[in-house]
C-alpha cells in the first residue's frame, strides 16, 4: 500500500528513497542504475523498491472524489 | 593504528588461547553510516559476541508510545503505530537514560528518559503526504534521521494529529530499536601464490569473482586480500598441480562491517558495543570468582512442577491461583498510583 519504512531482512531506511527511485523508473531510467544511485547496495533492499507496488494514491482517489462531510462540526 | 588491551587479553584468556595477545584495529573506511575494520589477535566467539552485542544490545532511540488524537487518513492507527516506530531517531545517549536504570519509575518516562515528539498535519485543499519531517521534536537533537520517509498520504479534509514518546532500547525487546542493519564479519584470507610453480596464466585473474588478482608486468600480483570470500575458485583453475595459489583463511583476523540506521556514528557504536561487553564480561568474571556461576533457579524442577501441575488437571487449583496473582497484582498498582498522586 504504501512503501515500508525499513527494509524486511536488514532493518536498512529504505522508506525515504522510494519517491525519487519512483520518479526515476518513471522517467525511463532503468531500476538497477536508479537504485545504485539512491543508494541501495544489498538484494533485501533492492527487492523492497523493486517489488513494491504503491497503491495508496488508489484509495485515496475515493476519498478526494468525496464530499466533504461535517462531521464533527470542524470543517 | 595498533593497541595492546588487557580487556582483549582477558577475552582470549576466557575462550582458552591465553597470555597477552595484541589486539590489532585497522580502519579501512568510515563513511557516515558505515565503517569497515580489520579486526586481529581475538577469536571467532570474540568477534561474533561484538556482533551480537551490535544487534541485541547497542541503545537506540525510537518512538514507542504513540497518542493518536486524530487519524482520519487511510492507514489504520496501529498500521500507523508501526510504520513510526520504525522511523530512526538521531540518538543522544550522554543525555538519556535507559528507562529501566531512569529514578522517575514512571510508565510515561520523565525529561531524562523521553522525548517527546508531535505529528499535526492536515490537508486543507489538495492531497499531501505525510513526511518524518513533519515531526516536531522537544529535543531538537533527536529527529528522524531522514525528514523525507512517507508515513502516510492524506486528503482535502483528512488530517493527523498525535503525540509520539520515544525512548531509548535494545534490539532485543524489538528490532526496532536494533541500531545497525548490517553487522557482519568475514574471515581475512590468507592467498599464497607459489612463485617457483605459478606460470603466470592468469587463469586465476579470470576465475576470480571478486578481483582479488591482477597481472602486472607479466606477474601475478594479488591487489587486495580483503575483497577475498576464500570461495576456492582460483584454486579450482590453477593448472598447476598442486596447485601454486592457496587461499585459506586466517583464524584470528576478520573483517567487519558495522552499518548504522542512521542513529548513532558507525564508530560510536563499535565503541558502544565494546563497552557493553566488557562491562558484561566484569559481571561474568565477578560471578566467576564468588563461585556464583550455577543457576539460582533450576529450571528442570520448574518444568517438573508445571507437568505435575498441568496433569493434575485441577480446575479449582488453577482458578484458586489465578485469582490470587489478580488481587496481588491489584494490590500493587492501586499502591504505586497512591505513590504517584502524593
Amino acid at each position: 500500500m504504501i512503501i515500508p519504512v525499513r527494509c524486511f531482512s536488514c532493518g536498512k531506511l529504505v522508506g525515504d528513497k522510494w519517491e525519487s527511485f519512483s520518479k526515476r523508473v518513471a522517467a525511463g531510467e532503468h531500476p538497477k542504475e536508479a537504485l545504485d544511485d539512491v543508494g541501495v547496495e544489498r538484494y533485501c533492499c533492492r527487492r523492497m523498491l523493486l517489488s513494491h507496488v504503491d497503491l495508496i494514491d488508489d484509495i485515496l482517489e475515493f476519498h478526494e472524489k468525496r464530499e466533504v462531510v461535517d462531521i464533527r462540526g470542524e470543517r | 593504528m595498533e593497541l595492546v588491551s588487557r580487556g582483549a587479553g582477558g577475552v582470549a584468556g576466557l575462550s582458552g588461547s591465553g597470555g597477552d595477545m595484541v589486539l590489532k584495529v585497522e580502519v579501512l573506511s568510515v563513511d557516515d553510516d558505515r565503517v569497515r575494520f580489520l579486526l586481529g589477535g581475538v577469536d571467532v566467539a570474540f568477534t561474533n559476541a561484538l556482533r551480537r552485542t551490535l544487534i541485541m544490545d547497542v541503545p537506540c532511540m525510537v518512538i514507542d508510545d504513540i497518542f493518536f488524537f486524530d487519524n482520519s487518513s487511510v492507514v489504520p492507527d496501529e498500521n500507523l503505530a508501526h510504520r513510526i516506530g520504525f522511523v530512526p531517531l538521531r540518538t543522544d545517549l550522554d543525555r538519556y537514560a535507559l528507562p529501566g536504570d531512569c529514578d522517575c519509575g514512571s510508565e510515561l518516562g520523565c525529561e531524562k528518559c523521553r522525548v517527546v515528539l508531535t505529528l499535526d498535519v492536515a490537508a486543507e485543499t489538495e492531497t499531501r503526504t505525510v513526511y518524518s519531517g513533519d515531526f516536531v521534536s522537544e529535543d531538537p537533537a533527536v529527529v528522524p534521521v531522514s525528514p523525507s520517509i512517507p508515513l502516510t498520504k492524506i486528503a482535502p479534509g483528512q488530517a493527523v494529529r498525535l503525540e509520539a514518546y520515544a525512548r531509548l532500547g535494545t534490539g532485543k525487546e524489538h528490532a526496532k530499536w536494533q541500531p545497525v542493519s548490517t553487522a557482519v564479519y568475514q574471515h581475512v584470507a590468507e592467498i599464497e601464490v607459489d612463485e617457483d610453480r605459478c606460470t603466470d596464466c592468469a587463469e586465476c585473474v579470470k576465475a576470480c569473482p571478486r578481483n582479488v588478482f591482477a597481472m602486472e608486468e607479466g606477474k601475478l600480483r594479488v591487489v587486495d586480500v580483503n575483497l577475498c570470500t576464500i570461495c576456492g575458485e582460483c584454486e579450482k583453475a590453477c593448472p598447476v598441480d598442486p596447485t601454486a595459489v592457496r587461499a585459506r583463511p586466517l583464524d584470528d583476523l576478520f573483517l567487519l562491517t558495522v552499518e548504522s540506521t542512521g542513529c548513532l556514528e558507525p564508530a560510536r557504536l563499535v565503541a558502544e558495543a565494546v563497552r557493553i561487553l566488557s562491562v558484561k564480561l566484569d559481571e561474568f568474571a565477578g560471578k566467576v570468582e564468588r563461585g556464583e556461576t550455577e543457576d539460582v533457579i533450576d529450571v528442570y524442577a520448574v518444568a517438573e512442577v508445571e507437568k505435575a501441575r498441568l496433569a493434575r488437571g485441577s480446575i479449582e487449583d488453577v482458578g484458586g491461583d489465578d485469582e490470587d496473582a489478580v488481587s496481588d497484582v491489584g494490590a500493587e498498582d492501586e499502591g504505586d498510583v497512591d505513590s504517584d498522586v502524593e
